[in-house]
């Protein structure tokens, strides 16, 4: 029993330390997590509000005009970039060109044809000719029998032209042909490209007009903001030349008591009807001297009607007036 | 506690300015945590050689050894026997004591306790340390909510001095209190799982150790009735 309990004790565990850094190795691959994983966080939050708030006033500037902007901004881009498409384009046509090139020879034999239709009279009529002679024939024929040989060679050989000519002919016909398919062709040609020029003007045009317009729209509202701006300087000037008005006819009429000591300042809250009226007198802060206040209320009460801007909206301004005037200026 | 507003979130900056309180408690988590899965993976081992071993034995044994030869190989002191064949040697030396003219009953008796005896300390073996997995899942949660109720108390507290309170004040307070809560859920969850897994596991070993000890017993009855 004794060797057993022994026993127990000493082979009991296998792999002991194994299971130590087992154990080291979860706990360092816990800590690494915690750590990259919490340290992500630390980045982020940065903001990026100078981006963003100088391209949010465009867009309110823009949204009106959006609409159609956006089509003219991709149009001229694609003449921009068209300008350099034209010329792949081109060398497409001279593709045709090669063609036209040896249209060209048919061109010049345009007026070969021409002739050609002329000669086609002048050939018929020897055909004729030889219609007539074939009649004036027959009765030689009847005559000589040798000569028929040379007249059905020279029949032949005006057979022989006749095809020829006939050849020439179709062969005319054909260039002909050629050539109105190649000028409808190149007629198509053109057109397209007039039709991609007009596009292009008319998109250029709408551009500039868009940015007249908004150029218009920007200087209207400079010229608004501008006239709003002139008008609030005039209305307060207007409001300060009114106050000043009011104090001087207000001082005019005070009888100033003699001897007060220092320079006492009393202060009136005056309540004004529309139309210079004076509703309320009220003495928001006395001088001290009740003389100097009674002689500045009697004062305000003597120069009503005071004097108010003509312009009847600026009346709130003036509704309640505070006045202060002071013994000594 | 740290009552100025930091921008550094950094972990380990949050540990090192936690409270002392705090400090410790992650500190006897930590420890924690390490001893409960220095022992987590010592059990995986020992259990799973066990289970291996006793497998082995069972096959060999129910094969029809010579049980004489079978005692001497596992008493042998270089032998690394397991915990099945130490009871069935117990059981067989004891056996093999008594005299011819003893009363079968009373040798049966003494050989079963001799077996009983040996079955107990190699159950108390294997099942050594799952009472500290069992303490560690049940009780780190616990510690870990301590230093983060701890933790949260002191930033609030703080906030006591400021007349305008901002999210700013309080967040890195209690994000180094709530890191107490996570080593302690880290301490208690593969302790529990592990728990249950070796508890289960033991559980097994032991009724095989039983079941095989009746086994035995019949045998070796036999075996002096012959």
């Amino acid at each position: 029993m004794s060797e057993n309990a022994a026993r127990n004790s000493s082979h009991s565990e296998p792999k002991r330390l194994t299971a130590g850094v087992l154990a080291l190795l979860v706990h360092a691959v816990f800590i690494a997590v915690l750590i990259f994983g919490l340290s992500w966080k630390d980045h982020p939050p940065e903001g990026m509000m100078v981006d963003i708030w100088t391209e949010l006033p465009q867009p309110v500037q823009a949204p009106p005009k959006q609409p159609k902007p956006v089509k003219p901004e991709p149009q001229p881009e694609s003449p921009k970039t068209e300008p350099p498409k034209p010329e792949p384009p081109k060398p497409e046509p001279p593709k045709p060109e090669p063609p036209k090139s040896e249209p060209p020879k048919p061109e010049p034999s345009k007026p070969e044809p021409l002739k050609p239709a002329p000669q086609k009279p002048a050939v018929t009529p020897p055909v004729k000719k030889p219609d007539i002679a074939m009649k004036q024939k027959p009765e030689p024929e009847l005559v000589k029998e040798a000569k028929p040989d040379l007249e059905e060679q020279k029949k032949k050989e005006q057979e022989k032209i006749k095809e020829q000519e006939r050849l020439k002919e179709l062969e005319k016909k054909k260039a002909l042909e050629k050539q109105k398919e190649l000028e409808t062709q190149k007629e198509l040609e053109r057109q397209k490209e007039l039709q991609k020029q007009k596009e292009k003007e008319l998109a250029a045009q709408r551009q500039r007009d868009q940015e007249a317009k908004a150029r218009q729209a920007a200087e209207a509202q400079r010229a608004v903001e501008a006239q709003q701006a002139a008008a609030r300087s005039q209305v307060t000037n207007e409001i300060s030349k009114y106050k000043a008005l009011i104090l001087a006819k207000i001082k005019s009429r005070i009888v100033m008591p003699s001897d007060l000591p220092g320079n006492p300042a009393v202060e009136f809250n005056v309540t004004l009807l529309p139309g210079g009226d004076i509703l309320d007198v009220r003495l928001a802060r006395s001088s001290g001297h009740a003389v100097f206040d009674s002689a500045v209320e009697r004062a305000i009460f003597l120069s009503k009607p005071l004097p108010l801007p003509p312009d009847s909206s600026l009346f709130n301004e003036f509704r309640n007036l505070n006045i202060k005037v002071h013994y000594r200026e | 506690m740290s009552t100025t507003v930091t921008q550094d979130m950094s972990f380990l900056h949050l540990i090192t300015s936690a409270s002392l309180l705090v400090q410790l408690v992650m500190l006897i988590l930590v420890m924690i945590s390490l001893a409960s899965w220095w022992f987590i993976f010592r059990k995986l081992f020992v259990i799973r050689n066990e289970i291996k071993k006793t497998d082995d034995f069972e096959d060999i044994f129910w094969r029809g050894v010579d049980l004489n030869a079978l005692h001497q190989r596992i008493i042998s002191p270089r032998y690394d026997s397991c915990s099945l064949e130490r009871i069935f040697a117990a059981g067989f030396g004891e056996f093999n004591k008594h005299p011819d003219g003893t009363d079968l009953e009373a040798i049966m008796e003494s050989t079963r306790r001799a077996m009983r005896a040996t079955y107990q300390r190699e159950m108390d073996y294997l099942e050594s340390h799952l009472s500290f997995l069992a303490t560690v899942g049940s009780v780190s949660p616990y510690i870990g909510l301590l230093g983060t109720v701890w933790g949260i108390m002191n930033s609030f507290r703080s906030l006591s001095s400021v007349t305008q309170a901002t999210i700013a004040h309080v967040a890195p307070g209690i994000a180094e209190a709530l890191i107490a809560t996570a080593m302690g859920l880290f301490a208690a969850i593969p302790a529990v799982v592990a728990y249950n897994r070796y508890a289960s596991r033991t559980d097994q070993l032991a009724t095989r150790f039983e079941s095989f000890m009746e086994e035995i017993s019949n045998i070796l009855q036999r075996r002096a009735a012959a």
